[in-house]
Parts: structure tokens; C-alpha cells; sequence
């Protein structure tokens, strides 16, 4: 498969997957629970509310990385970086989401370490977009 | 020589740059970089404390209750909503809990006018009944104490941060004014609870956290606090360390994993139950200072005492039975012969609010070791929405289920729910089946009601003949006589009978209370009269013309118990009446209550029973009246809540 089939691909799933992380969210608002709502359950919301706007946030970077594929020429990723903005994509907002699933108090579950694995992998993968882009000449 | 002149290709310094657009965006960042830096610079190092008031300065090892807010959101949400934070508040608009602007009132000689300036109000004073241009400087209302029952009023005196009354109170409830000493049970003509600086030796010790009242030159104070209101460090001492050694997240999360309680704080739901106890008894007990020294000490540097402590430092937990503190005890009776008498009952039982730990000690099951306050109540529920939170602070902050169920006591005692009609003798579901009502009747007074008493004990006519402690039987049967109690005593639990007068044997326990009693026992009846379980089992009807009468007692706080259980009576909800008021007004209010009753409310074919002193109509035992009512005890009583 092309790279910029995969991101495409991965992306548009992820967005799905996360505006419907949304809609669960909307209805926890909806019928007030307190699970989800209560001041003691500040930090849930908080990680649950990363969880979304991070995977929706991160669907659209990997289907912006697709396009860019198809779109610029000379403009390549290589497969470590690929595979690291897609697993960054997905390890981010589930360490989020897991870290809201079981809190201490003020502190997310130990779920949450997966937050700056997914950043360290983001961080690659972005990066070297951005690298290879700036390698690329601009046609005169 | 001469320089030459710049060309085109060497760089130029421009402070700005050309575009007109990038020119205004940067001016707009180094604005707001301005205003940023200004603001701060204020806030730390300009701004002026207020010089008439109380100051908020943290303890060296204290922290504020915000500091606790990002990691325990939930326990900040209860402590937020309890009415511990708002023991004592600045005197900020949103705080106040009556209408202050334009307000007027008279006490004394003395018109009194509050209005509003800017962020806060002022109080002026006049002669009374002189012109409005007599009013004389205006004094800042500065600090409020409560927000439950009643809001008391403190106002700068121009002598620093010592404080000053405002003569009123607000009853919350009513939305009422009234003079201060109408507040409280003392007896009528005993003016001005409390005077200039009271708050900063009194009120500052349990209404504010870490106070010290550092006395100074001619009775000025310069007094400071580590909070007002009663903050999370009242109770969870430790806080500075807990939050140092607590930034490492692995020691977090090693905590959250493990069962074990976190050394760096107190924490009296994990103490054993005298400590916890004495967490909460630090304030909600009878004390005393130890010695000149150690209250100078206390005054200068406020208490030492934290939380996981067993012993207060500057004071001691007085019980009248007990045998500690002797030296302590005898200079304490020396100077202050009524100090027990004011505030327990001649057996030693505590009668105020507020001071359930002198109580609690005294209950067979602190004895223990694991009973505390702990064990009813909690500080921080689970449930932290704005309703379940409303509810529980207005459940007087009990744990689920256990404010009108016997799950408190049943938590120890496990047996007795198989056989709770065999010991109570009253159907399960019946107010008598609650083990509150016979264990913990409302024997205490304070903040204008009656209270369950929080020492645990089991009713006898002895308390009521020796002491002169209405039992918990004749509290819920305001209808029947002591020998009719006596006698259910004897027969179910076997208690020797008492020797009674022929009053007792015959005439309604509660009704000589009210006649004969004095302001404490009449303060008491005419509560429990408006006490729903005491009308179902006594029968209301008799209730009226006794209330009504108590409309004209000579203390203002059975007045006004007297009115509001009139108001739970069929026919007089929301009757109206000013128990602050004057005493012909009073009689004259009687008479028209009396009348409203005998004519319109009054079951015309009921039968009153004899023991009520009342006839077959309503009307009084008139020689049975007047003869209890010649006997009536002149005792004075002032009850120090």
C-alpha cells in the first residue's frame, strides 16, 4: 500500500473513531453523569476531553500527511516516520482516554504514560515531514 | 576623511518593520507584554493589605485551601460547599446573606443606617429619632461570621484590625434582623454579647484557621489568620510537606496503588477515635486555657496544636466529672464559678451545640477507642454534584443513609436490628424505633433550636428529677406524666421506680416544664411541641394555647421557638410575629394568637386530657396554671454555645 493511502485511510477512520468519542461525550453531558461530570471527576473529564480533540486533532494531521503525499512532489516520508505519526496518532489519545478510565483524585490512571510515548512518536514523525519539506526545492 | 554614505547592500537596524501590519502586531504583543508585567508587579509587591481588618498571612508551615484544589478537586468541591469555609468571610457584597443596602435600624438609643460604598458597606450612627443629617462617620463592615443559621456583622474601629460589632444579627431563615443578644438564650436585658475586640481573642481561636490575635498597646489588636473560615489545614495538618514531597509523581502514584495513608498529613479519617475526635473537638468542645504563659503564647503565635495530636497545647477539654487538669480545674472554678454551669447540665452532660465533643467523651462508646465524630459524619462525601453536595451539608454532614436510620448504631451494634421492636417496645417503623430519639434526644440548645445531645446515653426519670433534664420519653410524649414514663421504664428495663409528687404522677411532664421550668427546660419544650414525631405521639391539639402563652416568655429565644413550632401547627402556618419585639406588643400578639386558635382553629367537641392542664374545652386548669406558674424557676440562664 502507498504511504499516503495509509494515512488517508488511517485518518479518516480515526476521525471517525474520535467525533464519535465526541458524541459519547455530548450524551455523558447530556444525562449529567457523574461519573464523568462530578468536581471529583474533574481529572476524567479532562483526560476524556484530550482524548477527543487530540485523536480528531491527530486523524486530520495524517489525513493532511496523505494529501501532502499526493499533492507535492518530491515530498516523501520515510517508513519509520510514517509508522511513528500513525502510531503517535493512535498510542496519544488512547493513553489519554485510558488515563481518564480509572483516576486517583487529581491524578489520571497509570494509562497516561502512554501520552509522552505517542508525543516522543509524534515528534519523529512530524519532524521528519517537516525535514523532508524543506529538502524539497521549489520549482522555478 | 569623510564616511561614506550607506549603500543598499549593507543591513540597516530598523526597530520596527516596514509592514504597517506586522508594526501594529508588534506593538499589540509588547502591550500586552506591558500590562502583563504590570499587573503582576501589582498584584505581588504594590498592593496595599487592607489595615482594618484581620490580615490573611499563611503560617510558615501552613498552605491555603486553593493549593489543595488541583489535586483533591472533590474534597475542595464538599469543603467549598460546607459551612465550615464560610465560618468567617470577608465582608465582600456576594457574602452577605441579607439586603444591607439602605438597611435601618434601632437599638438602644442608637439609629443605625448601612449603605453601600463601592466594594463595601458602612454603618453610620445617629441619636435616635434625630434628622438624617445627624448621622455621624462611617464604619466599613469588614468581616462576616456564618452563613448557616445566623450572619454576624464586624466592623473596622479605627483602632487597626481590632474589631467592633454591629449590634445585629441576621436569622437567615426568617430574613430577619435582631439584636444580637436575641440570638442567643440569656436573660432579657442582658445587652451586647460581645464587645470591641471580641473576635480578635474569642471568635478568632474556632472562626477562622491559625489565628492569632497578637494583642498590642491600649487593647489593639493586630491580628492575622492563616485562613478565614475553617480551611482544609484546620483538619489535614501537613499540608506544605504533603505537597513538597507529592510534586514526584511516583510517590503519587506508589500511594494510589498502595493502602497506606500518606505520613505527610493528618488525616482524621485514618486516626484512631480519640485523635479524630479531638481533630474536630479542637472547636467543637468546652475548653480552657492551661496557664497565663501558654495563652499568652497561643495569643501571640496562635495554637500548636495540629491535627493527629492527643492533647490540645494551650488548653484542655474541660469535662465537669473529670479529675483531670486538677490544678488547671481549681483556678478555672476560682475565677469562673459558673464556667460548667453555663454550658452543662448538673450531672455533667453537655447542653450547647457546638461542644459535642464533651459529649462524645462521655459516651459509652468512645470509650472504645475507635468511636469518633468520624463514625456519623463525614467531611467529604463521594458524591460531589451541587444537590447531593446541598444535601449533605444540610444533613449536618452525615455519612449515606445514616441521618434518619438506625445504620449509625447498627454499625457496632449488629444484634440489635433482629430484635429492635423487643428492645424499643415501639413498632419498627416508628419514631420510637430510631435509636437518635431515645439515645440522643434534643437535650442540647444552640442557634436558636434545640439539638440532639451527642453524649449517648439511655433516658431516665432520675435525669429529669435530679437535674432537671427533660428525658428523651416525655421530649417525644409531651403528653404523659413522669409516673407514666417511670413506669414503662421499669416495666421494659427494669429501672427502679423513682418516688414522685403527686404532680408528676398525674400532670403532663412537659407542660410543668413549661410552666414551672425554667428558660433552658421551657427553651426545650416549646422546640419539641413543633418536633413532627412529638405531635404524632403527644397529639398536637393541646400544643396551642401553651405556645401562644410562651409568645410573652420574658426570653427572647423561647419566644421565638415558641412561634415557629406554632407555625408547623394546622392553622398558623406562617403566622406572623416579631418575638424581638416590645412586651405589650408580645401580649397583644398573644392575645390575637389565642383568639385565632380558640375561634378558628380550635376543634370545637374535642376532649383535652386532664393531664395537659388544660379542661375538656381548651380552656386552662386555671388553679393548676397559676399555681405551676407562681413556681416557675427566676433561675437566670445564659447557655455560652
Amino acid at each position: 500500500m502507498h504511504t499516503s493511502d495509509r494515512h488517508l485511510r488511517f485518518g479518516w477512520r480515526s476521525l471517525f473513531v474520535f467525533l464519535s468519542l465526541g458524541l459519547v461525550l455530548e450524551t455523558l453531558h447530556g444525562f449529567k453523569l457523574g461519573w464523568y461530570l462530578d468536581v471529583s471527576s474533574e481529572i476524567r473529564r479532562l483526560m476524556f476531553t484530550l482524548a477527543h480533540s487530540h485523536g480528531t486533532l491527530l486523524a486530520l494531521v495524517n489525513i493532511a500527511a496523505g494529501l501532502t503525499l499526493r499533492t507535492v512532489k518530491g515530498f516523501e516520508l520515510t517508513n519509520a516516520a510514517s509508522l511513528a505519526l500513525l502510531w503517535g496518532s493512535i498510542v496519544m489519545p488512547v493513553g489519554f482516554f485510558l488515563g481518564g478510565l480509572v483516576i486517583h483524585d487529581g491524578d489520571p490512571g497509570l494509562g497516561v504514560v502512554l501520552v509522552p510515548l505517542g508525543a516522543l512518536l509524534l515528534l519523529y514523525g512530524v519532524g521528519s515531514a517537516a525535514r523532508s519539506l524543506g529538502k524539497i526545492t521549489p520549482a522555478k | 576623511m569623510e564616511t561614506p554614505p550607506p549603500t543598499e547592500t549593507q543591513p540597516r537596524f530598523r526597530l520596527l518593520p516596514d509592514s504597517w501590519t506586522a508594526r501594529a502586531g508588534v506593538l499589540l504583543l509588547l502591550g500586552g507584554l506591558i500590562l502583563t508585567t504590570g499587573s503582576a508587579v501589582y498584584s505581588h509587591w504594590l498592593a496595599v493589605p487592607p489595615v482594618n481588618r484581620p490580615l490573611e498571612a499563611l503560617k510558615a508551615d501552613y498552605v491555603s485551601s486553593d493549593s489543595c484544589r488541583s489535586c483533591h478537586p472533590g474534597n475542595y468541591a464538599s469543603w467549598h460547599a460546607s459551612f465550615h469555609r464560610t465560618m468567617t468571610q470577608t465582608a465582600a457584597p456576594e457574602n452577605f446573606a441579607g439586603k444591607m443596602d439602605g438597611l435601618e435600624l434601632t437599638y438602644g438609643a442608637l439609629d443605625y443606617r448601612v449603605d453601600r460604598q463601592d466594594q463595601s458597606h458602612v454603618v453610620r450612627t445617629k441619636p435616635k429619632g434625630a434628622p438624617a443629617s445627624a448621622y455621624g462617620k462611617p464604619q466599613a463592615i469588614v468581616l462576616l461570621t456564618g452563613s448557616h443559621h445566623l450572619q454576624i456583622y464586624w466592623t473596622e474601629t479605627g483602632e487597626g484590625r481590632t474589631m467592633g460589632q454591629f449590634p445585629f444579627a441576621y436569622v437567615i431563615a426568617e430574613k430577619k434582623w435582631a439584636p444580637m443578644e436575641q440570638t442567643f438564650l440569656v436573660p432579657p436585658g442582658n445587652k451586647q454579647v460581645y464587645d470591641k475586640g471580641d473576635w480578635n481573642t474569642g471568635c478568632i481561636t474556632c472562626h477562622a484557621t491559625n489565628g492569632r490575635s497578637r494583642p498590642g498597646e491600649n487593647g489593639r489588636y493586630d491580628s492575622q489568620v492563616s485562613e478565614f473560615g475553617i480551611s482544609c489545614e484546620a483538619c489535614h495538618a501537613g499540608g506544605r510537606e504533603h505537597i513538597a514531597q507529592n510534586r514526584n509523581p511516583l510517590r503519587r502514584f506508589a500511594l494510589h496503588w498502595s493502602d497506606k495513608p500518606d505520613p505527610t498529613l493528618a488525616n482524621p479519617a485514618r486516626m484512631d477515635g480519640p485523635t479524630a475526635t479531638l481533630a474536630c473537638g479542637q472547636c467543637h468542645s468546652i475548653s480552657a486555657y492551661k496557664d497565663l504563659e501558654r495563652t499568652k503564647a497561643l495569643a501571640r503565635e496562635g495554637s500548636n496544636f495540629r491535627p493527629g495530636m492527643k492533647e490540645l497545647d494551650a488548653r484542655w477539654v474541660a469535662q465537669p466529672n473529670s479529675t483531670d487538669h486538677p490544678v488547671e480545674r481549681a483556678e478555672l472554678l476560682q475565677l469562673y464559678p459558673h464556667f460548667f454551669g453555663d454550658s452543662f447540665w448538673p450531672d455533667g452532660m453537655i447542653r450547647v451545640t457546638g461542644r459535642e465533643m464533651n459529649g462524645t467523651m462521655a459516651s459509652p462508646c468512645y470509650k472504645g477507642g475507635k468511636f469518633s465524630c468520624m463514625s456519623c459524619h463525614e467531611m467529604h462525601p463521594a458524591k460531589t454534584d451541587q444537590a447531593s453536595l446541598t444535601a449533605w451539608k444540610e444533613e449536618r454532614q452525615m455519612k449515606p443513609g445514616m441521618a434518619e436510620s438506625n445504620q449509625a448504631c447498627l454499625q457496632c451494634h449488629q444484634g440489635m436490628a433482629a430484635k429492635l421492636t423487643a428492645h424499643t417496645h415501639h413498632a419498627a417503623d416508628s419514631s420510637g424505633s430510631s435509636c437518635y430519639n431515645c439515645h440522643m434526644p434534643h437535650s442540647a440548645y444552640g442557634l436558636m433550636r434545640s439539638l440532639r445531645s451527642h453524649q449517648i446515653s439511655s433516658p431516665t426519670v432520675r435525669e429529669s428529677l435530679d437535674h432537671g433534664r427533660p428525658n428523651a420519653c416525655n421530649l417525644c410524649h409531651l403528653d404523659q406524666p413522669l409516673a407514666w414514663t417511670a413506669a414503662k421504664l421499669t416495666e421494659w428495663y427494669h429501672q427502679p421506680a423513682p418516688k414522685l409528687d403527686p404532680d408528676d404522677r398525674t400532670l403532663s411532664a412537659a407542660a410543668q416544664w413549661l410552666l414551672k421550668g425554667d428558660a433552658g427546660q421551657r427553651a426545650l419544650i416549646v422546640w419539641s411541641m413543633g418536633w413532627g414525631p412529638a405531635q404524632k405521639a403527644s397529639g398536637h391539639e393541646w400544643f396551642y394555647p401553651f405556645l401562644t402563652f410562651e409568645l410573652n416568655d420574658p426570653y427572647a429565644a423561647v419566644r421565638y421557638a415558641a412561634w415557629k413550632s406554632l407555625q408547623t401547627l394546622p392553622g398558623f402556618a406562617g403566622h406572623e410575629f416579631d418575638y424581638t419585639t416590645d412586651d405589650a406588643k408580645q401580649k397583644e400578639a398573644l392575645a390575637q394568637a389565642y383568639q385565632k386558635w380558640w375561634f378558628t382553629v380550635r376543634k370545637p367537641d374535642g376532649r383535652f386530657p386532664a393531664q395537659t392542664i388544660l379542661q375538656p374545652n381548651g380552656m386552662f386548669q386555671q388553679d393548676v396554671f397559676d399555681r405551676l406558674l407562681d413556681q416557675r424557676s427566676k433561675r437566670k440562664i445564659l447557655l455560652a454555645e
